[in-house]
């Protein structure tokens, strides 16, 4: 039987895939891609994307994402809902086990992105979707009137708090540092905002709860090595990201100590035919608009490579 | 065999929307139930799930037996719509 051979595959469907894919697809090479989450990545479960050029009053991440899937779609991309679990290099083709059997491809493109960090602390996995989240645009609508904490300081906690204030009475945000790290314009409309109290120094220690509702979270104040506890309907967890690269463990694309994948300068990586491109990759800047260039970078140096098998 | 299928909601759950693109590629119709217009039915959406969280889908079966999938879930959305 003659194997099905697709001249590129991107597993991941975030904005550095779906780029990718508007590039490729133009080109006439036949392209597909793989999602086992959500179409558009984190950017999608973002409220509001102030940062990416050409949408001058912001645009909801939902959105974004949407018109990034119609925009590759219209060129001819496939979009699989389903899980690529390895890529193993064989007879100079990739072989991919997904959800729907094993396929074969010219050239890959990783682009699956990060995922949200967890804390590690007791009462995380207990409480999860029942006081503990990490989603604000999926689960903030059940705080209505409610007081909820957000932990981090990053631009993530920030936008998140914002988006949460449509909901909750008041949020308490818990930074481990001295200082936010978030950017200086969502600084300063945290301060702006009556609902939202920033703590410094804090470092949460457990989650606790009382007849199966997360009631406050008990924490450290570092300066004064005090114990303080915040009272609380819920808890959203925004303290930074991790490469979504557990799939690539037993391959042969070589990650660096974070899991992150290495690539050179052309976005490829250790094994021919096998590209990366957006959060995942070592270096990345962890910006959408960063990701939307890599993935065009990525789609060029594609179609240099399949040119370069079929002069072979 | 299903008979029928409602899922539980919010405007900007990006979630809610691949079970709805999910179970649509499928050729399944469904009810929404959209949290955010309907936030009195926020209760019913937990005791179905036990959990505060979107998108939850209940698949009902033939036999109205009853199935309830948390999240954007594939491992459990696949069989309980076979």
């Amino acid at each position: 039987m003659t194997k099905k051979i697709i001249d590129f595959v991107a597993i991941g469907a975030g904005p550095a895939a779906l780029s990718a894919a508007i590039y490729t697809t133009r080109e006439d090479i036949e392209t597909v891609l793989y999602e086992k989450g959500v179409i558009g990545g984190l950017a999608a479960v973002t409220d509001v994307i102030d940062n990416y050029p050409g949408f001058a009053d912001g645009i909801s991440g939902l959105e974004l994402a949407d018109n990034l899937r119609k925009h590759a779609e219209r060129f001819g991309t496939e979009i699989r809902l389903g899980e690529v679990s390895s890529i193993i290099p064989e007879d100079g083709l990739l072989k991919l086990v997904t959800t729907d059997g094993d396929i074969y491809a010219k050239s890959v493109l990783l682009a699956t992105g990060c995922d949200y960090k967890k804390l590690g602390i007791k009462g995380e996995v207990e409480y999860l979707s029942r006081g503990v989240h990490y989603c604000a645009t999926c689960d903030g609508a059940f705080y209505r009137d409610k007081k909820l904490v957000v932990i981090g300081g990053g631009n993530s906690a920030a936008q998140e708090s914002l988006f949460l204030t449509r909901f909750a009475s008041s949020i308490d945000i818990l930074v481990r540092g001295d200082k936010l790290k978030a950017s200086e314009i969502l600084i300063e409309e945290l301060k702006k905002n009556p609902k939202i109290k920033i703590h410094f120094n804090v470092t949460p220690n457990e989650i606790v709860g009382e007849n199966n509702k997360v009631t406050k979270v008990a924490a450290t104040n570092t300066v004064t090595n005090e114990p303080v506890d915040y009272i609380t309907d819920g808890v959203f967890i925004f303290i930074g990201l991790n490469p979504n690269t557990g799939f690539l463990k037993n391959s042969p694309v070589a990650l660096n100590e974070v899991g992150q994948i290495i690539t050179d300068d052309d976005l490829k990586t250790n094994i021919d035919g096998i590209f990366a491109a957006g959060d995942v990759r070592q270096a990345a800047t962890m910006q959408i608009a960063s990701a939307v260039g890599e993935g065009a970078k990525a789609a060029l140096e594609i179609r240099e490579y399949l040119n370069s098998l079929a002069r072979k | 065999m299903v008979k029928n299928i409602t899922i539980f909601t919010t405007n900007t759950c990006a979630y809610c929307k691949m079970v709805k693109q999910f179970l649509t590629n499928k050729g399944f119709s469904y009810d929404e139930v959209n949290l955010d217009n309907e936030p009195e039915k926020q209760k019913e959406a937990f005791e179905l799930s036990g959990q505060l969280t979107v998108p939850i889908t209940l698949i009902t079966k033939s036999d109205d037996s009853k199935q309830v999938v948390v999240g954007y879930n594939l491992a459990q959305l696949v069989p309980a719509i076979s």
